[in-house]
Parts: structure tokens; C-alpha cells; sequence
């Protein structure tokens, strides 16, 4: 057995504000008598380091929302609210909870963990209208993320073949591709946006140490990138792979930019690069109506790994219904598996991974793998709106953060999620990533639940009309 | 109905004041006259004698617009400078969430100190804001029910239907408490759970905790857990209860097993659970005897042996094929099915386990109840469910739905005044006392006030549960069970 992968976390908190979710207002009526300053156990309420004889202003990042305070005051002169800062992050897909929840896993690489039961809505769109299964009795032993079993959590990129041809004197007449194996289904897709040197630098130094690769455009790597090739992926449109031979011929995996071209002449293009290299090719595919019929044709034609791309909230290009990734996912791999060439792709599906519960999720749905954007700058602090149009805000002074604290945040972020898909992978008593994929029956969708449970009880009478 | 031992008596909140749901705004142009504490009847202005100005109003004691129905009562339209004026508070949005919204809360907080539902009708405590399941079924009452007198209603549960020679065990109340161990909540909460269970005859549950000396007075109303890390479980301890319950997995957390964190493994609890303490301790997943359903019955049939008279229990989770399970469990011998849905309550759990693995309850209950019917055993056999039963009226759903009765967690603790801010695992625990066993929070409330604040929530509980009932006409509750023909549901109408 290979040894059990496992990535390091160390806290590495960067010591400024961050978003808080309450606001506390003191009255005018406060008589600093310090009953807050008592009662709160997390020390939220301080008396003033000036002048001891005011009490100062809450430290809300502290706070827990255990409502002591404001219950134990005896002018009852605290009012909490919830802070509008903090409502108006995200939008519909990128909630404010998930910027708290994706910062604390980079500042300490654990899994969330909490008292109480769920608090969120029933169900919802995309990957929160769907539940993982787990199995009760009758599995052999697995202890998650503390346990002595070995959960794989690697997966491999490149073509496969169907089957082994051999000659007549018994040799193995197939030509066997090359593929590169990932210990996790994550790499990183480093957003498209100005980024200061320091932050492409550690993304890389992030992907080596998690044993993954970043993606970034072949313009973009400078030669204190270039050092970490063998966790590289550079981007290249189709017709400028001869113009960054040097970039490519150090990498394990090049990633081409789709154009329709592709479609009719994909063979050529892979020629031009095995010229260079080596490298395994992903062609990254925005999503869009008939990506189906697109990605068939790829595979179809020798594409080995084909990256489907949907926006930052995992949405389809615009048009008719437009689907979520989930949808289409399901969609491309359902189609796949007619033209019975699934297993002879690689998918890697992005846009709109947030949580740490979408990578199993989409590797249910059919993904081989999932490539992470945005979560890696919330990780550093980064704030993002939706509306009125998306707009991403780094935090101040990130250019200036030192590669390794950066470097070591992403790696957390990636150590916490790893654990959690351990989690979801033991509960389902799964022992390989690599057999998750596609297994909708080892899911629970609300659609068909509902439908399948109080549809059959109440819609009754038109049944049996029927 | 309730117990001759059920003596409801008003039990205030132990907090100088309480989450308000409106606020009241006194200006400058108060001229302290008085009239607002003259007219307003529930206490929201004072004015104490002597003093020249008015108090600032207590704003939780203000039932809010329902007032202006009444001119006599409402301060704003009283006040002579119309000094005063009315909102809603902005605070009661940072209590609670969609699944147990403010309402809820506040609500179970009024039934907790006066064992009765709330009279103020501002408050929607019936049902949550989740947009789902038990949040989008409504319960169908029919317009000419049979008259039946509340007196004759019954809410006793029978729990053995095996007639297998064991303990007969009858409950008063079709609800009881959840396994919550010491070490997760304080000896406090564990004692006015038992206390409680004892006064309702009905039960609480140990928790896999071991089972505390104190405990020992209210035996007959205890349930022993046998989870999979086997803490503080002994023989004695099996053979002191009327019923055994084997947990394999928690709703909240399914195939993830338990996980105290070091911290609250204190000196008492790494006692009980005869371990180290400031040790995390695990409980694996699952039980690492049981592969089968063979092994299953084996772990029963040795309880049975151990303790001839106990009712076995048996406490699953929701996967997809938890009907397969429950059906399984009957025959290896368990006397109840207790599933535990997805969306259930715990002291400690990785948030991605709450939200995504296993189902909710509601889609639970009628598979594993029409799967008992078709295999001819739902007679023999009671169906416990638990998992996001929030309120009376969840519960009453729950019981159309296939279930004979259910399992509380949340709504115990949020009767001892739990805002639910989810931080019963961090540091030296609930800051609230309720989920810690630090020496200084483990003592915030004595277990006299708690156990009448539970003994009231349920009484509130039933008191609902026979309103249900006599609008149906019924006159026991086992008349409700599966009776799905009596809900509708908002999307498929």
C-alpha cells in the first residue's frame, strides 16, 4: 500500500479583520459597570486599554453570538444586529457564510466543526439539492479522517484505453498513453484576474507541496514560477503552442484553450505538442449549450482530458435554460457513457466549487475531478460580490504578504477539504475516490425524493384519474 | 394526558432580559409624564416613584403591533407628545436561523416558563422557515370533526409490541429525550432531562457517556446507550434500565461516529468514560463487531441476555436504504426503530456532515413505515423518528407520516434557554451552561429550574398535541399514525 497521503496544515492566521457577522452597538446608556466585560467568555467586551474606566468597543471578530451580554446587561444597553457589511457579500450562489467558512479553513486547515444541528434551507439549487448516502452496518471498517484505513483519494489524468490488443505472438500490440496521477481531485485554476506576483508564486508553491498542479496562462510564467514546472500547468491557445516550446517542455500537463478548430483537427494540434513534450493535453471547454455533443467529439477525436469551465457560480454561458454545472456534468457524462467512451477521458469540471462538499458532489455527478478558482483568494482574504456586476476585491496589501504565509493558507484550505472528503468518502464506506465517480446512486436528489416520497402521497387523486 | 406528577409552575427565564422582538424609541420629546406606564399592561415603561424621569423602555416585554388593536394599550397612540414609536428590533434577526427561527425560539422560551403555548399571536412558532419538508406540509383539518372531550384524549405510547414477555412499557407523552452524554452537556441538564422523563413518564437517553451515579433515582426512566466507542458502558448499566438503545449512527453526523474534543474531557467525564482525560475521544463508525445484519442480532441477543426484561432500541441513521435497515433490525429482534434524520442536532459535528450525508426525516419516515407494512411487521414494531422535530406541530407530522412517536434534543435545551449559536464544542463549552461541564458555566442554573422548564415545555407539547387531536376528532393518538391522508403538502396540491 502506498503511503497514506496527507497534507500538513499549521495555522498560519494573518492577524487583521476579516468580515464579522454581528455588530454590537454599545447605548449612551452604558454606566461601564464591566458585566459584559464578565459574562462574555470569549472576551469579546474589554475594558478600555486606555482608560480602564470605559469599557471599549466590542471585538466582534471574537464574538460568538452567545447572546450574554446582550441578556445580562443591566441598562440593557447593547444592541446586536446583524452586520450589513457582512449581508451584503456574495449574492444568491456565493453566500456570506461560505467567505467566514472558507477564511477559517485557510487560517487553520481544519474541518469546520460545530455544535447544533443544520441551520441552512431544506434544499436549494445546484449542489444543495442533493445529499451524499452513507452506509449503517453492513461495510468493513473505515474511520474517516482519524481512522487506521487507507482512504484513496487519488485520481489519474489522460486517456485509457478500452481494451489491450495483442499480436499474434501474444506481445502487447496497444500503445499504452501517458498519464500523470494527482493524490487529490482538486488543482488549482488560479482565477483570471491581476494578481501580484507573490500570489502566483505561492498558488504554485501551494499546488507542489499539495502534490497538485495550478493552472495559469503560459504569459504568466515568470521564470520564479517556472522553477515549480513539475506543478505547472501552463494555459496556451491552439496556435501559440510553437511560441511557448520552453514553458511546455518542462510541463507534465499543458492545458489549450477550446476553439472550434479543435473539433476538426484536434490530432494536429496534440502532434504539435508532442513535439515539445511529453505533456498530457486538457482542453478547457467553456461551459455552454451542447457541451455534450462538443466533448464527445473531443474524446472522439483523441482528446485526453477535456476541463469544462462554467462561471464563477456555476453556471453555463448564458442561453435557454441555462444549466447549473451539476446538470451539465451529469449531462456530458450520461453522454459519455453512450457513446461508451467515459473511461477513456479525463473530466475536470470548475466553476462554482466553493465548499468543500462540491468536489464529492461533483465527482458523483460524473467528474473525474474538480479544479478550484475563487476559494483560493478568499482563502487570503479576498471579498466577492455579485451584484450588480461580479466584482472581486482583494484585500489590501496582498502584494506585500510574504509567498510562504500565502503559500501556506492555500495549503490549509486544501488539508481541510481533503479531511472533509474523507469524511464524505468514509461515511459512504467508499475506499477510492476514483469509484465515486458517476455513482448517483450513492446520492439522494431532492427532485427525485420529493417526487419519489410526498409526490407519490399527495398527488393520489391524479393518479388515479390516469 | 399528563401524569398526576405533571404540576406546571411559572419558571422565568434565569436572564435579566430577553431577546426583544420590537423596539421601542423614546425621544426628546418625552416630557416624562408617565402616560406610557399607565396604559401599557405587560411592564415595557416604568417609572418608579420618586424618580423624575422614566425608565428606557423594556423592550422585550413589548408585544408589539397585536397591541394596536387595542387603543387602551397602545403607547405610541397614548403618548401626548408622540414621543414614542415602534419597530422591529434588529436584533431578533441574530437569533436563530431558518430551520429554528426566532419565532420558534421565542416561542419554545414562553412554553418553557409557562407550560403553555404562547397566547400572543405575533409569534409564528408552528412551523420554520426551511422551505422544506415539514416547513411545506400543513396538517388537513376537517371541518366537522367528532366531538371528543379533551379529558378523553390519550398520548400514551405503548413501546413493546413484540409480546414477548418483556417489560411493558407505556409512555405518556409520544415524545422522549435524546441521548445527550456527560461530557457533551453538563450533569445539570442530564439530571433535569431525567427528572423530567421521570415526572412525564417517559425517558431520556444516557448518550454514550456512561451513566451518572445521580441517575440512578430515575432508573426506571433512563435509556442506556450503547454506542460504538463503548464508553462508560458496563453490564451493570445495561441491567439497570427498562430499555437498551444501540446507536450506530447520528443524523447529524452519520458514519462519522462521536468526537468529544479534548477539552471538555474533563477530570469527572474521562472518570465515566474511564479514559484520559484532556484526551479527544473518538467513537469509530461503525460498530467494528457488526458487518451484518447477523452481527447485528448478535449485539441484540446479547443485551437481551444481560438484561432479561429491557426493550432493545435500536438508533439509526437516514441512507437510502434505511428501510432495509429498520426492516433488518425488526428481525434481529429490536423493539424500536428509532432513525435519526439528517438534519438533527448534536454537541459537536464537521458542518459538512450536517448539511450533505443522509436524508431529512420527513422522507425517512413514510419509506420505513410503508416498508414495515409490506413486510407485515409495523405492528410488531415501534417507529421513534428524531432529527428536526422542532415543535408539536413537526411532531404531529411526523406521526401522520408513519412514526408512532419521536425523539427531542434541541428543543430540551432550547427550553433551558439555548440560543442554538452552535459553540457547545469550542473551548470550555456553552457559554450558556447548558453543553459544558466546566466548573464555573456547568453551574449557571440549578436543576430545579430546569427540570420544571422542561416538565413544561412538554406539557405545552401535549397540550397542542391533543389540540391536534380533538380537531381530528380522535381520540388517542396512535389513531394519527400514518395517517398521510391528513396533510397536504403546499408543492403538490
Amino acid at each position: 500500500m502506498p503511503k497514506k497521503y496527507h497534507i500538513a496544515v499549521q495555522a498560519t492566521p494573518l492577524n487583521r479583520d476579516f468580515v464579522s457577522k454581528f455588530k454590537i452597538v454599545r447605548g449612551a446608556n452604558c454606566i461601564n459597570c464591566g458585566k459584559c466585560t464578565k459574562v462574555c467568555i470569549y472576551e469579546a467586551h474589554k475594558r478600555g486599554a486606555q482608560d480602564p474606566r470605559k469599557i471599549a468597543e466590542p471585538h466582534m471578530a471574537l464574538c460568538k453570538n452567545c447572546f450574554r451580554c446582550i441578556q445580562e446587561c443591566p441598562r440593557g444597553a447593547l444592541v446586536k444586529s446583524l452586520d450589513p457589511d457582512f449581508l451584503a457579500l456574495g449574492g444568491s450562489y456565493w453566500k456570506p457564510d461560505m467567505f467566514l467558512a472558507i477564511y477559517t479553513q485557510a487560517e487553520d486547515g481544519k474541518v469546520p466543526v460545530s455544535g447544533a444541528g443544520y441551520r441552512g434551507p431544506f434544499t436549494g439549487p445546484g449542489f444543495d439539492g442533493m445529499w451524499t448516502d452513507m452506509s449503517e452496518i453492513v461495510r468493513p471498517t473505515r474511520d474517516g479522517i482519524h481512522g487506521r484505513e487507507y482512504i484513496s483519494t487519488a485520481v489519474d489524468l489522460g486517456r485509457k484505453l478500452n481494451h489491450l490488443n495483442f499480436d499474434d505472438a501474444g506481445n502487447l500490440a496497444s500503445t499504452i498513453h501517458p498519464t500523470v496521477d494527482l493524490p487529490i481531485p482538486i488543482v488549482f485554476d488560479i482565477p483570471p484576474c491581476i494578481l501580484s506576483p507573490n500570489v502566483k508564486v505561492a498558488c504554485v508553491m501551494a499546488a507542489q507541496t499539495a502534490g497538485t498542479f495550478a493552472m495559469l496562462p503560459a504569459a504568466d510564467i515568470t521564470e520564479d514560477i517556472q522553477q515549480y514546472a513539475n506543478s505547472i500547468i501552463p494555459l496556451v491557445s491552439h496556435e501559440k503552442i510553437t511560441a511557448y516550446e520552453s514553458v511546455i517542455s518542462d510541463a507534465r500537463l499543458v492545458a489549450i484553450e477550446y476553439a472550434p478548430a479543435l473539433l476538426k483537427d484536434f490530432g494536429s494540434v496534440k502532434e504539435s505538442i508532442k513535439k515539445i513534450s511529453e505533456a498530457v493535453t486538457i482542453v478547457r471547454v467553456p461551459a455552454m449549450t451542447g457541451i455534450e455533443d462538443v466533448v464527445t467529439k473531443l474524446a472522439l477525436s483523441g482528446a485526453e482530458v477535456i476541463h469544462i469551465v462554467a462561471d464563477y457560480c456555476g453556471r453555463e454561458a448564458p442561453g435557454q435554460g441555462q444549466r447549473f454545472v451539476k446538470e451539465v456534468v451529469l449531462a456530458v457524462h450520461l453522454r459519455l457513457i453512450e457513446e461508451r467512451i467515459r473511461d477513456e477521458v479525463t473530466i475536470i469540471v470548475s466553476g462554482g466549487i466553493a465548499m468543500a462538499e462540491h468536489v464529492p458532489k461533483a465527482i458523483i455527478c460524473g467528474a473525474d475531478l474538480t479544479a478550484v478558482d475563487i476559494p483560493l483568494l478568499i482563502a487570503l482574504g479576498a471579498l466577492l460580490y455579485e451584484a450588480p456586476e461580479m466584482k472581486l476585491i482583494l484585500p489590501d496589501g496582498l502584494e506585500k504578504m510574504p509567498t510562504a504565509i500565502v503559500a501556506r493558507r492555500i495549503v490549509n484550505l486544501m488539508g481541510a477539504w481533503h479531511s472533509q472528503l474523507l469524511e464524505v468518502l468514509g461515511a459512504m464506506g467508499i475506499r477510492e475516490v476514483r469509484r465515486l465517480r458517476g455513482e448517483t446512486g450513492r446520492a439522494i436528489f431532492f427532485d427525485e425524493i420529493d417526487k419519489d416520497t410526498f409526490g407519490k402521497l399527495f398527488h393520489k387523486q391524479e393518479t388515479a384519474s390516469i | 394526558m399528563k401524569p398526576d406528577s405533571v404540576v406546571i409552575k411559572t419558571m422565568p427565564s434565569r436572564f435579566k432580559h430577553q431577546v426583544p422582538k420590537y423596539r421601542v424609541t423614546r425621544s426628546d420629546a418625552c416630557i416624562n409624564c408617565g402616560m406610557c406606564a399607565k396604559s401599557c399592561q405587560y411592564g415595557v415603561h416604568e417609572r418608579i416613584e420618586g424618580h423624575n424621569r422614566i425608565r428606557p423602555p423594556i423592550d422585550y416585554k413589548c408585544i408589539g403591533y397585536e397591541c394596536r388593536k387595542n387603543d387602551e394599550f397602545y403607547c405610541v397612540y397614548k403618548c401626548p407628545r408622540k414621543a414614542l414609536s415602534l419597530s422591529l428590533n434588529p436584533m431578533y434577526e441574530t437569533l436563530g436561523d431558518c430551520r429554528w427561527t426566532a419565532d420558534m425560539i421565542t416561542a419554545t422560551w414562553i412554553m418553557a416558563e409557562t407550560g403553555y403555548p404562547p397566547e400572543r399571536t405575533d409569534i409564528d412558532y408552528q412551523m420554520g422557515n426551511s422551505g422544506g419538508g415539514f416547513d411545506k406540509l400543513r396538517l388537513k383539518f376537517p371541518e366537522n370533526p367528532l366531538k371528543v372531550e379533551r379529558d378523553e384524549i390519550s398520548t400514551d405510547l405503548r413501546l413493546n409490541r413484540r409480546n414477548d414477555g418483556r417489560a411493558d412499557v407505556v409512555i405518556s407523552t409520544p415524545v422522549y429525550g435524546g441521548g445527550m452524554s456527560f461530557g457533551s452537556v453538563s450533569l445539570s441538564t442530564m439530571l433535569s432531562k431525567a427528572r423530567c422523563a421521570s415526572i412525564w413518564n417517559t425517558f431520556t437517553c444516557t448518550g454514550e457517556g456512561g451513566y451518572p451515579e445521580m441517575l440512578h433515582p430515575y432508573d426506571d426512566h433512563v435509556i442506556t446507550q450503547v454506542a460504538t466507542g463503548l464508553f462508560g458502558v458496563r453490564e451493570e448499566t445495561i441491567q439497570r434500565t427498562k430499555i437498551v438503545e444501540f446507536k450506530y449512527a447520528q443524523g447529524a453526523k452519520p458514519g462519522l461516529g462521536g468526537h468529544l474534543l479534548g477539552e471538555k474531557n474533563t477530570e469527572s467525564v474521562a472518570r465515566m468514560r474511564e479514559a484520559v482525560q484532556g484526551v479527544s475521544l473518538f467513537s469509530p463508525f461503525p460498530f467494528h463487531s457488526v458487518y451484518s445484519i447477523e452481527d447485528h442480532k448478535k449485539h441484540i441477543d446479547w443485551v437481551k441476555q444481560m438484561n432479561p426484561k429491557a426493550l432493545v432500541s435500536v438508533k439509526v441513521s437516514t441512507p437510502n436504504d434505511v428501510d432495509m435497515v429498520a426492516v433488518g433490525s425488526y428481525y434481529a429482534g429490536a423493539h424500536i426503530i428509532h432513525i435519526d434524520g439528517g438534519y438533527g442536532g448534536t454537541g459537536a459535528a464537521p458542518d459538512i456532515a450536517k448539511k450533505n450525508i443522509a436524508m431529512p426525516i420527513e422522507y425517512a419516515i413514510p419509506r420505513v413505515h410503508s416498508f414495515l407494512k409490506d413486510e407485515g411487521a409495523r405492528d410488531v414494531v415501534t417507529l421513534i423518528a428524531s432529527g428536526g422535530i422542532r415543535s408539536a406541530h413537526d411532531l404531529a407530522k411526523a406521526i401522520c407520516l408513519g412514526a408512532d412517536g419521536a425523539v427531542i434534543g434541541t428543543a430540551e435545551l432550547i427550553a433551558l434557554e439555548c440560543v442554538r449559536c452552535g459553540n457547545c464544542e469550542s473551548g470550555r463549552g456553552c457559554a450558556r451552561g447548558i453543553a459544558s461541564t466546566d466548573s464555573e458555566l456547568a453551574d449557571l442554573f440549578d436543576d430545579e429550574w430546569a427540570t420544571q422548564r422542561l416538565v413544561n415545555l412538554y406539557h405545552a407539547w401535549n397540550v397542542q398535541l391533543v389540540d391536534i387531536l380533538q380537531k381530528f376528532g380522535m381520540q388517542s393518538v396512535a389513531e394519527l399514525v400514518g395517517r398521510t391522508d391528513l396533510l397536504e403538502h403546499v408543492d403538490y396540491r
